[in-house]
This record gives C-alpha cells, sequence and structure tokens, in this order.
C-alpha cells in the first residue's frame, strides 16, 4: 500500500471537472430572466457545433456571451482568489491572511476612484484599468516598505503584515479624500457597487485575461505544493527543511498579488472567497496542499459561480452586487463546515 | 576516510546591531559524535547553531558543510545534509504525527521527484525511531510537549541527515520526558550537536562547548572542561562534582556563590 | 432657447394686481419639517441646479446669495445672472461656507445634501443656526430616501410636485404672481407634449427604456425606474417602462433589457466624461456592437434617443424633457 502524501486522499480528484462543468452549466441555465433549460442547452449544443434547430437570437446571445463567459469569469476569479487566500495562510502563518492583505484591494479602489471621480483618464480609461495600475501601484510600495523595514526585529511575516495594513490604511485615506472632494452621490453609489464586486461586465475577451492567470496561480501552487507544507513550523522550520524561504516568498507572494489584481480589475474586490474557501477546506481534505491546492481551486470556482447566479436572482429584476452574497451565503457555510469539522 | 571535517566553523562571527551574539568561534564537528553546547541564557547558544545549520549566514568567518563554503551550497543540500530541531516550534494546523513527520522528506522531494516507497520507509522507521508508530493518526494539537518534541525528532530523523541540531530540546520537559529524549538522541546514529542548559545532560556528550557571551570558552571531553572553576567562572555558582553511587556518571551538587 | 427667453420676458412683464401678497410670518410643512418664514427672504443659499434655476426663473437672482451642486452648465438665458452669484461648491459646500453668506434661508433639490444624512448639515443644524430650510417636495413626496442614496419612488412623479414646489417658492419670496405665470406655462407645454404625441397614434404596445450612464462600459447600466421622471414621461405618452424597479436609478443587467426588448432606447447626453458610457457616441458603440444588444430591436431599428440627462431629473428640464421625448417620437414612423 502507497501511503505517500501526494497520493493519498486525491483519488476524488477526478470528479473536479465534472463538478466544475455542471456548476457553469447551472450558471448558464440561471440568471435575471427565465430560459428554458432545454434552450440553455441547444445553444450551447449548436456552439459546439452540433445541430440545434432555429434559436432566438437574443436568448442564444444571451446564454453564450453574457451567462457563460461570466461564469467562467466567475469561476477563475474564485479559484484565483481562493488560492491567493491559501497561499498567504501558508506563508505568513496568519489564519486571518487573504488576498488583500497586501493592499491589492485598497490600491484597485483608489485607482477606480482616480478614474471614476477625480476624472484621471479623461473617459477615455477604463476603471478596471485604473484598479488594475492602483493595485500594481499599492503592492509595490507595501512590498518597498516592507523591504525597508527588514532587519529591524519584527519576523519577516509580521512585516508584511504590517506594511499591508499600512499600505492599505493610506490607499483607503487616498480614496476618501477624492471622494470627498469630488463625488455626487451617483458616482459614490457606482463605484461601491462596482468595488463590492460585480461581473456583470464580463465578456469573453475578458477570458484572455482571468485564464492564463488562474492557470499560472494553479501552476504555481501546484509547483509548490512541498513547500507550502514545509511552512507549517514556520518560515525558520521551512528553511531547515532545505526550502529557499526569500525566493519561495518572492515567487509565491508576487503571483499572489499580480493574479489578485488581474481580478480585481475584472471584476472588483470580492471578499470573503479568498478568507475563508481555504479554511474550510482544510476541514474538509486536511491540511496538505497536495490536497489542499486542487480542493481550493475548485471550491472558490463553484462558490463564486453559485454566489453569482445567486446574485442575479435574490431580488427579482435587480442585481446585488456579488461581495454582499459570498458574505451572506459564506459566512453560514463557512460555520456548517467549522461544526461538522470539530465533531470529525 | 578523508580530512575534511563533516562540519567546520572557521572564526564565525555574527553581530546585529554592533553587539556581537557569537564572536570568533571555530570548531571541527567530528564524524559520529555528540557535542553538547552549554552556556547561560543568551550566550549565543541558539544563534551558533542557527549558523551551524546554514539558517543565520555569519558576519564574518565561514561555515563549511563538508568542505564546502555553507552560503554557495543551495538549500536543499544544506537540508539532505542537515537537520535542525528548534526550540518550542509550533503549528495551530490540525495536522497529523505522520503529516508531521512526513515534512521531513522536503529536501528529497520536488515536483519532478515524487513520493515513493523509500519515503514511506523513512517516515516510517523514523516513527518507530522514536516509539510513536502507534500514534501516527493523532492530531498535532492532542500532544503533550514530550511527545511534540518527540515527533520534531521524528521528522529531523526522516530528513536521513548526517548531522542532527538539536536547541535545547529537553526545555519546558519533565524530567522523564527530558531523560527520555537525551536517551533518544543518544541512540540515534548520526552526528550532532546539542545546544543544553543542564550540565547533568552536557556529562552524557562526547564532546562540550562551553559558551559565554558569544565566545567559545572551552571545549573538550565533559569532565575535562566542566571543572568547578569554569563553572563558577561561568554560570556563578559554586560547583562540587559526587562520584554516582552506583558507578553511573558523576554528579553535580550546586550552591549560590556567597 | 428663445422660448425660454420669452418666458422669462413674460413672467417678469406681467404685473397684474390680483393676486394677494404673502402674509408674514409664513409657517409650511416642507418634507415633514415645520418651517417659519419671518419676512422675504433677502438672501438664499440654494443647493441644487433644479432649485437654483427656479430662483432664477421667478426672477430672484438677486437674492441668491451662494449656490452649489452643479450637473450641467446653467441654462444661457441666465449665464450672465449666474456669473454674479458665487458659487460656493460645485459639489457639496460645507456647512460653515453656507453659514458664512449669512442666508436668511436655505433651499435645496436633494435630502442627501440636507437632511437626516445630510452632505451639509441637517436641518435641525440649520434650525439652530436660525436658517430655516427648504427642500423640493418632488424630493420626499412619494419618495424613501432611507435605503439609498438616489432614493426609492413609491409613488409615481408627477409634474404637480414640481409646480407645488414653484408655488411654495413664490410664496415664500412673495411673488406668487410670477409663479403662477411660470406654472401656466410650463402646464400649458406639458399639455401641448401630450397632445402631439396622441396626435400620433402610437401603437398601444411601446415599451421604452432610458439609460442614463454605466460605471464601466460593459457593467450593468443605469437605468429609469419606473416611478421617476422618465417613467412620468412614458406614462404620459402611453409607454410602458420595461424597468420595474422603484429605485430612482437602479442597476439592472442588459440581460433584463434586452430580453424585454424594449421598442426604443433613450440614451443620457450629458457634458460630464467621468464613465466612458457618459459619451453619447460610447453608449450608441456599446449598443451596436455588443453581441446582445446589437440584437435588440431598437437598435436594428435605429431607435435609439437622445435627451439631455438633466431634464431626467425632477426639475424644470423634465417639462422641456418631455416635448423633445414626444417630438422624437414622431421622427420614429411608428404611427399605425
Amino acid at each position: 500500500m502507497r501511503r505517500g502524501a501526494a497520493v493519498r486522499g486525491t483519488g476524488w480528484l477526478w470528479l473536479a471537472p465534472v463538478v466544475l462543468a455542471a456548476a457553469l452549466l447551472f450558471g448558464s441555465a440561471v440568471g435575471e430572466t427565465p430560459i428554458p433549460l432545454s434552450t440553455v442547452v441547444a445553444v450551447l449544443a449548436s456552439k459546439a457545433g452540433l445541430p440545434a434547430g432555429v434559436l432566438d437570437p437574443v436568448d442564444a446571445s444571451v446564454i453564450w456571451h453574457y451567462r457563460l463567459s461570466r461564469a467562467v469569469v466567475a469561476a477563475c476569479v474564485g479559484a484565483s482568489l481562493a488560492l491567493s487566500g491559501l497561499i498567504l495562510q501558508a506563508l505568513l502563518r496568519n489564519a486571518l491572511a487573504e488576498p488583500y492583505l497586501l493592499g491589492i484591494s485598497a490600491g484597485a479602489s483608489t485607482g477606480a476612484v482616480a478614474v471614476a471621480v477625480a476624472g484621471f483618464g479623461a473617459g477615455m480609461v477604463s476603471m478596471s484599468a485604473g484598479a488594475f495600475a492602483g493595485a500594481l501601484v499599492a503592492f509595490g510600495l507595501v512590498t518597498i516598505l516592507a523591504r525597508a523595514a527588514q532587519g529591524t526585529g519584527v519576523q519577516t511575516t509580521g512585516i508584511i503584515i504590517l506594511a499591508g495594513i499600512a499600505g492599505s490604511q493610506m490607499f483607503n485615506a487616498m480614496t476618501a479624500l477624492i471622494i470627498a472632494q469630488s463625488a455626487s452621490a451617483e458616482q459614490a453609489r457606482g463605484i461601491m457597487f462596482w468595488l463590492l464586486g460585480n461581473l456583470s461586465g464580463v465578456r469573453w475577451p475578458d477570458i484572455r485575461m482571468a485564464l492564463p492567470m488562474t492557470l499560472l496561480g494553479l501552476g504555481v501552487a501546484l509547483w509548490h505544493v512541498r513547500t507550502l507544507d514545509a511552512f507549517t513550523f514556520g518560515a525558520d522550520s521551512a528553511a531547515a527543511l532545505g526550502i529557499d524561504v526569500r525566493r519561495a516568498q518572492a515567487m509565491l507572494i508576487g503571483t499572489t498579488a499580480l493574479v489578485t489584481a488581474v481580478m480585481v480589475s475584472i471584476a472588483g474586490a470580492i471578499g470573503f472567497v479568498g478568507l475563508v474557501v481555504p479554511h474550510a477546506m482544510r476541514f474538509l481534505v486536511g491540511v496538505r496542499h497536495a490536497r489542499l491546492v486542487p480542493a481550493t481551486a475548485l471550491a472558490g470556482a463553484v462558490f463564486l459561480v453559485l454566489s453569482d447566479v445567486v446574485s442575479r436572482i435574490v431580488i427579482p429584476g435587480q442585481v446585488l452586487p456579488i461581495g454582499v452574497i459570498t458574505a451572506l451565503v459564506g459566512a453560514p457555510a463557512f460555520a456548517v463546515v467549522m461544526i461538522r469539522g470539530r465533531q470529525r | 576516510m578523508s580530512d575534511t571535517p563533516i562540519l567546520e566553523l572557521v572564526g564565525v562571527t555574527r553581530r546585529v546591531q554592533g553587539r556581537d551574539l557569537v564572536s570568533d568561534v571555530s570548531l571541527h564537528l567530528r564524524a559520529g559524535e555528540m557535542l553538547g553546547v552549554i552556556g547561560p541564557n543568551g550566550s549565543g547558544k541558539s544563534t551558533l547553531l542557527n549558523m551551524m545549520a546554514g539558517l543565520l549566514p555569519p558576519t564574518r568567518g565561514q561555515v563549511r558543510l563538508a568542505g564546502q563554503p555553507m552560503v554557495r551550497l543551495r538549500r536543499q543540500q544544506i537540508a539532505q545534509q542537515l537537520a535542525m530541531v528548534s526550540q518550542a516550534a509550533e503549528t495551530g494546523e490540525r495536522i497529523s504525527v505522520r503529516d508531521a513527520v512526513e515534512l521531513g522528506r522536503t529536501p528529497w522531494l520536488g515536483p519532478l521527484w515524487p513520493w515513493s516507497a523509500r519515503d514511506d520507509e523513512a517516515v516510517q522507521a523514523a516513527l518507530q525511531a522514536v516509539g510513536m508508530e502507534q500514534m501516527a493518526a493523532r492530531d498535532w494539537s492532542t500532544l503533550s510537549g514530550g511527545e511534540r518534541q518527540r515527533v520534531h525528532i521524528a521528522r529531523a530523523h526522516a530528513q536521513a541527515p548526517r548531522i542532527l541540531l538539536l536547541d535545547e530540546p529537553t526545555n519546558h520537559l519533565d524530567i522523564h520526558h527530558q531523560i527520555g529524549i537525551l536517551d533518544l538522541v543518544s541512540q540515534l546514529s548520526v552526528t550532532t550537536v546539542i545546544a543544553l542548559h543542564d550540565m547533568h545532560h552536557a556529562l552524557r556528550c562526547d564532546r562540550v562547548m562551553v559558551m559565554q557571551s558569544g565566545r567559545c570558552v572551552a571545549l573538550g571531553a565533559p569532565l575535562d572542561v566542566l571543572t568547578p572553576a569554569l563553572i563558577r567562572e561561568i554560570f556563578a555558582v559554586d560547583a562540587q562534582l559526587i562520584a554516582h553511587p552506583a558507578g553511573r556518571l558523576p554528579l553535580f551538587a550546586f550552591q549560590r556563590l556567597a | 432657447m428663445l422660448r425660454m427667453t420669452t418666458v422669462i420676458i413674460a413672467v417678469l412683464g406681467l404685473a397684474p394686481m390680483a393676486f394677494a401678497g404673502t402674509d408674514y410670518p409664513l409657517t409650511l410643512t416642507s418634507c415633514g419639517h415645520d418651517v417659519t418664514i419671518d419676512k422675504a427672504p433677502e438672501r438664499v443659499v440654494s443647493v441644487g441646479q433644479s432649485t437654483t434655476e427656479i430662483l432664477y426663473m421667478l426672477g430672484l437672482a438677486n437674492k441668491v446669495a451662494g449656490t452649489a451642486l452643479w450637473i450641467n452648465p446653467v441654462l444661457p438665458a441666465f449665464a450672465e445672472a449666474d456669473s454674479k452669484v458665487e458659487r460656493l461648491s460645485d459639489n457639496a459646500p460645507s456647512f460653515e461656507s453656507v453659514l458664512a453668506t449669512r442666508p436668511e434661508l436655505v433651499v435645496t433639490a436633494y435630502e442627501w445634501m440636507i437632511g437626516p444624512q445630510g452632505a451639509v448639515g441637517t436641518r435641525e443644524m440649520f434650525d439652530n443656526a436660525g436658517i430655516p430650510s427648504w427642500i423640493m417636495p418632488t424630493e420626499c413626496i412619494g419618495k424613501d430616501n432611507s435605503q439609498s442614496m438616489d432614493g426609492a419612488r413609491t409613488v409615481l412623479f408627477d409634474a404637480a410636485l414640481l409646480y407645488q414646489g414653484i408655488e411654495e417658492l413664490a410664496q415664500i419670496f412673495d411673488v406668487a404672481e410670477r409663479g403662477e405665470a411660470l406654472i401656466a406655462d410650463l402646464k400649458a407645454r406639458e399639455t401641448g407634449a401630450i397632445e402631439r404625441a396622441q396626435a400620433l397614434d402610437l401603437p398601444d404596445e411601446l415599451s421604452g427604456a432610458f439609460w442614463y450612464s454605466s460605471a464601466d462600459i460593459e457593467i450593468d447600466p443605469y437605468v429609469a425606474g419606473i416611478n421617476g421622471v422618465p417613467g412620468w414621461m412614458l406614462s404620459k405618452l402611453g409607454v410602458t417602462n420595461v424597468v420595474s424597479s422603484e429605485e430612482e436609478w437602479p442597476t439592472v443587467g442588459w440581460e433584463t433589457i434586452a430580453r424585454a426588448d424594449p421598442t426604443f432606447i433613450v440614451a443620457a447626453e450629458m457634458n460630464r466624461r467621468r464613465f466612458p458610457a457618459d459619451d453619447i457616441a460610447v453608449k450608441r458603440e456599446f449598443l451596436s456592437s455588443d453581441p446582445v444588444t446589437s440584437q435588440m430591436e431598437a437598435v436594428k431599428n435605429d431607435r435609439i434617443l437622445t435627451l439631455e440627462a438633466h431634464a431626467m431629473d425632477p426639475s424644470i428640464r423634465a417639462i422641456y424633457g418631455l416635448e423633445a421625448l414626444s417630438d422624437a417620437l414622431a421622427s420614429l414612423g411608428l404611427s399605425e
């Protein structure tokens, strides 16, 4: 009997594509307006090159161009944010670490507000581009701050967290300043709505960014599963186990920052996924990253696709910010997982 | 057998913010020996061990692992030869004993070198060595301090190192577990450096290095080094060596200086 | 603009003796708050373009001590008068900057400026400073501002609220006859617009949607709710709004709008350039290039109408907007 960590407990992995496909189909089938499942299947079949009869062009476009692209991007964003949270929690040995810890969400807000309120770019630059730029600038500053503070006696992980908090506070203050100076109610509302997470503007071209970034994040995480395990007893212990801690931190945190910045620029700062999905998965599949990485990616993807569906149907005729749903649905779901995990 | 020492320190100094934590220490570690490092709190024992493990770079001097300067080796190469059990390495993760021991195989694995039967054997042997094979499925949070220390040693054992570094492994343990850990360590057939602050434990080593304020003040066989005069100077206590009634290692009787 | 100028000249020129002067102290209730006016105010601060322009139309520009919260440029007829008035801020003015002008009255078009969570201040703060505050009835009658910034309308907007506001302001400033003349003119224009639309003999099942803007071009757009000014225009012209939300400016997905397939889309035109979709050309480009919206009947048949954004707010311009929309419908060739 082989009992190695790499193979043990990963037999369920073949189910992952099935679960993901089911979630994507569900995301395509349920939306703001009711479309019969038969129509949905017919549209998807016709796109796959199968004969499907005559289809209503609006229905077909809605299913293919709005719903399916949106579901795929939701899956990418969910998987990426959950993985980013997992990586940071493992590296920083902090249960509360999440992708926005590095100042990325605060920087994205500032970037978006600078475009939408202060008129940066004079209507030619989209809020997404502003958010992406802001996220990278914020992460850059947090990194510089963390580097400058190295050797002051505080542990490296502590420095990163402190620098992230300082950077986030600074960028949040800048956002507040810009809004106080010039925002009208309608703009402020638009930005808040966008920042709470919004997938309504997602189309197929977004997938050209979202999918490769998700695969990059997943690939880097899978490549480093043993590195992540080695951090179980802290960074010094990881170093003693043969991990080049600095290189691993730079590689993993850098990838996390880049992937998160791209996701925030596509979908806004959707909270909760990166924090809670990894913890829920630890309860379900254990703490070894060979299992945890694929499980977290899958759960994040499915969770966000489902949350997006809920955000579209919970109030008829109106779409809620997905960040509201992830928190409303995620918190009780997490409580159930936690309680069940304790009884295990 | 070549003359190259398995681990060598040459004039090693570690200076932080203008203060020498370790100052000009040189050492040739002999293959198969058990070296005790002893000294009062803050004498630089942990810093010295961390430099031996390549976890801290020396400010001056050099550490050589089997003749190679440590700074030129990759972390993975170091970890294949040298394992370290730090003081009180803790985790909040719900990790099992077997999971923790399996971490010891990290330096032998990579994305392209997956887990194999050899790794299973190493883990099993390590669990046996510390007598925890029956507790392999236990959750880390349910273990006592002594059990945790044994798991850490098993993890280091699974690493299959030539050198084992232990930083005060008996700290915070009751006397039963202290002796258990030392017995365990002395049974492992591996070159060992162990930081201690109990002089009775030091007597069990092949050689003892005594540290004071970052400097090595004595190095040699325990009974040659741990003289009443030296103990008086370093630890500020009056010590008398008393023969064991059953002929085992002698005992110290300590008294505060008047 | 020529028509507007004639109105003003007419209003100012008329000086019949038929109207009784206001009796002071005047007490009235404005958005649930009791207000007492001791004498016709000599100095008023107006927070909101809509109230400012009504004051100008009533010939009260010389009484205006300060203005704030501008959305569009002032109506050209008042450009000169406005240039002599201090502009406290283009957005929300601070409480102290309002007080510094020593006003005898503050008026606003928005409860989120002066109200329970007012950005400028609460009405109690103004009461304590001895300054009465007045809010346009369009802002609170049939409207709930407690849940969202733009508020929700539980009752369909009606121009009567606008007229009531003009009447109250005219009474406060003791210019009742000018108010009556202005209202009469606006009412005539409203009636005329509706009659012209009815004369078109439009089909019964017309539907429309108003697109204000979008925070990002492909994101869910801000569209007019069912009970706001655009909803009122559509109901007056016998057209169904495809949006059913009571929010003043809800965000509704293009999926919902496309599948409801309105007969025409009214797109807002504005000088503001904060979101790319503020630009009417960007709006049109999106509608014709997006894979879903390009399939809509309104887009395929080029039934995209343009309307000034401020005309979609509860202001005098709403009446002009109704006229413009009525005329635009005539140009679509939908008559049976």
